[in-house]
């Protein structure tokens, strides 16, 4: 830090990549705004900051555990099992002689809660083999991926279960903010992200994060409970997958096994297009929301320029790439 | 006077225990499964009859499909060892896949789609190995990056509408495209599984006696210590990332050729199955130590399982079957093996 440099060079480097890459993003808007028609009118703004709300509560998870160095690639299945024992929680117990219509009869604050106990289940797990066994968080994960995934799969018999739900199921995915466009989703994800970038800023718990990553010994050596902080982390990614598999089995009336299909790929690409390292402690909640619309903005105007779906994958490995690369340069030229 | 390190016969005894059971609890979890399996349901089908677990026509059809495991998993081994990981070898696979029945397809001869295929696996090995050894960026992301972008690509050579490179209308895939993998050349095994026979046997050697295997595990166990021996991680890494991709390709072939297909997904989840057998075989995470043998018992109780859950589970169970394999696979993993904390 320069005394008396310019504005620029009094930011840390996690708001100079936030920066950095929101001027990627506004860059990329402008691309967008000239090649597809009726991207930048106010409606498709909208969108583009609101539709990848679920993926950016599960990056908030995503990209706290990536800056202290490890990954979670199970939320996808949380979030179809969280969203699928809901479903079935509040099902109408014993009515039918199909099995896929009978659920457990439960009202649906105890629904939501068993459905978040799950979530946090899963977390749990997640904890014991990667604080406790040591094992490397991305196999483990994958493991509990599919583990949670199955279970839903098991619990719909592949299917999904969307009969005989209370009207107060599809409430609250499906309410809208009075006045506004915006489901009552959004503000969740809104005030959960303020709330993660308090934490992260602010909080001792927030720095010490960034220290486990930074240097595990260091942190272990000054005190820093860092197993039990990593459980935490693993237990709040849990969470966080569960409060989005309710809230969009709530907006879709149904518990499907195969919601959230790829979406521990996409809050992962968020994070890194936001800056989050993987080495380091590096990186910032507020990063990963540009990340999210900065891959909301390019896939929109893939649709917008009717490119087929199949260039989904191609362009997230496309862009992510690229973004890694001009982090690295950006940091780089910083540093001089 | 004792010198204070010296062992006491039974801790020594305790010790070599300790050893011969994590050498051999692997062949003894293969047989437990192959027994389990064949006595599932003795009461409706009869011992290596029909529709028997162990019956010639469902261990030959086994063995016919675990070809690409078998070769996959057994180069993944080394990559392993060596400490680093890719996760696009299911991609890899699928596109090497396409490519080759696009290219049987549209005409061309089996050893030049083969050959083309091959090399299309090493340049896409090539691929992660720049992005992982020179330009340094961790192998998760790296292959995960890769991953994408190799299964983008063989989605979109697959033309909107169709599924697979298939026949289509005017240009029908020619049958002799099934020869490769189900075409009996001896003891009713394909040439695919021989192949499939022949890389095993060769990495084997190559984990066991060769420089090259002593290098991937001096890299994992200590690659500063390495570095400073002279030897050249970069290059001998970068090298081990062609091998799996050319055994991906090899894999792609095996199985386009098994289906009569090139299908863009079709090697999903491959990569999963690698980390199984691999963990399962006892390859330690952190790389320095494992045994490309083991992790083909590792692969071989992965076939078998698969096979036979079919025949007793409902088809939505097979995911978290998957699942608890996985993780079964990693705590028996780490019951056995000494464990390194390190970030993968």
């Amino acid at each position: 830090m320069v005394p008396g440099g310019s504005f620029t060079s009094k930011l840390s480097n996690e708001s100079f990549l936030s920066l950095f890459m929101a001027g990627v993003l506004l860059l990329l808007f402008a691309a967008a705004c000239v090649f597809v028609p009726n991207f930048y009118l106010p409606r498709n703004v909208i969108n583009l900051l609101t539709n990848y709300w679920y993926v950016i509560i599960l990056g908030i998870g995503v990209t706290f555990l990536l800056v202290t160095g490890h990954f979670d690639m199970s939320v996808g299945g949380n979030v179809a099992l969280t969203g699928v024992v809901c479903a079935w929680a509040c099902q109408a117990a014993g009515t039918s002689p199909n099995e896929l219509a009978n659920g457990l009869g439960l009202p649906y604050g105890a629904a939501v809660t068993l459905a978040l106990l799950c979530a946090t289940g899963v977390g749990a797990v997640n904890a014991f083999f990667i604080v406790r066994l040591r094992v490397p968080s991305i196999i483990v994960t994958l493991g509990t991926m599919m583990l949670s995934r199955g279970l839903a799969q098991v619990i719909t018999r592949g299917a999904q279960r969307n009969t005989s739900l209370p009207d107060v199921f599809g409430v609250v995915g499906n309410t809208f903010l009075p006045g506004t466009p915006l489901k009552v989703a959004v503000l969740i994800m809104v005030v959960l992200v303020a709330a993660a970038f308090a934490l992260e800023r602010s909080t001792v718990v927030g720095r010490y994060t960034y220290l486990i990553g930074a240097n595990v010994e260091a942190a272990r050596l000054s005190g820093v409970k860092v197993n039990r902080h990593l459980t935490a982390l693993y237990l709040l990614s849990g969470v966080l997958a569960g409060v989005a598999g309710i809230l969009l089995a709530s907006e879709f009336k149904a518990g499907v096994s195969s919601r959230a299909t790829g979406y521990e790929f996409d809050a992962l690409v968020i994070a890194l297009l936001g800056g989050v390292s993987i080495s380091g402690g590096f990186g910032s909640v507020l990063g990963m929301f540009v990340g999210a619309i900065i891959l909301s903005v390019v896939t929109s105007a893939a649709t917008g320029l009717l490119l087929s779906p199949d260039w989904q994958f191609t362009l997230k490995g496309v862009v992510t790439f690229l973004a890694i690369l001009a982090q690295r340069f950006a940091l780089d030229r910083r540093k001089g | 006077m004792t010198s204070a390190i010296e062992l006491s016969t039974d801790a020594h005894r305790e010790e070599a225990l300790r050893a011969t059971v994590k050498n051999l609890y692997i062949y003894v979890v293969l047989l437990l499964i192959v027994v389990g399996f064949s006595v599932a349901r003795v009461g409706e089908v009869e011992m290596f009859g029909p529709g028997h677990f162990l019956s010639p026509d469902s261990v030959v059809n086994m063995l016919r499909t675990a070809a690409p495991i078998l070769t996959l998993s057994s180069a993944f081994t080394l990559l392993m060892i060596a400490g680093y990981i890719d996760l696009s070898v299911g991609s890899a696979m699928s596109l090497t896949a396409v490519v080759f029945a696009l290219l049987i397809r549209e005409g061309a001869t089996f050893a030049v789609a083969f050959g083309s295929a091959a090399v299309l696996g090493m340049a896409l090995g090539a691929l992660n190995g720049l992005l992982v050894m020179r330009l340094r960026i961790t192998p998760v992301i790296a292959t995960l990056v890769t991953l994408s972008l190799y299964k983008g690509t063989a989605l979109l050579i697959v033309p909107g509408g169709v599924s697979a490179i298939k026949s289509r209308p005017g240009r029908p895939m020619p049958a002799w495209i099934n020869d490769y993998a189900r075409a009996d050349v001896l003891l009713g095994l394909p040439w695919a599984f021989y192949v499939a026979l022949l890389v095993i046997l060769a990495l084997v050697v190559v984990q066991r006696r060769t420089l090259v295997g002593r290098y991937a595990a001096a890299i994992g166990g200590n690659r500063t210590a390495a570095e400073l021996s002279g030897i050249d991680p970069v290059r001998w890494v970068w090298g081990l990332y062609v091998l799996v991709g050319l055994c991906a390709a090899l894999a792609g072939a095996a199985r386009a050729s098994y289906m009569s297909l090139g299908d863009p997904l079709s090697g999903d989840g491959m990569e999963l199955d690698c980390i199984i057998a691999v963990l399962l075989g006892g390859t330690a995470f952190a790389g320095g130590e494992g045994s490309v043998g083991k992790t083909v018992v590792g692969a071989l109780i992965i076939v078998c399982v698969t096979t036979g859950l079919m025949t007793v589970i409902p088809a939505f169970w097979q995911t978290f079957a998957k699942g608890s394999v996985l993780i079964g696979a990693v705590a028996l993993n780490h019951l056995l093996t000494r464990d390194r904390p390190r970030l993968l």
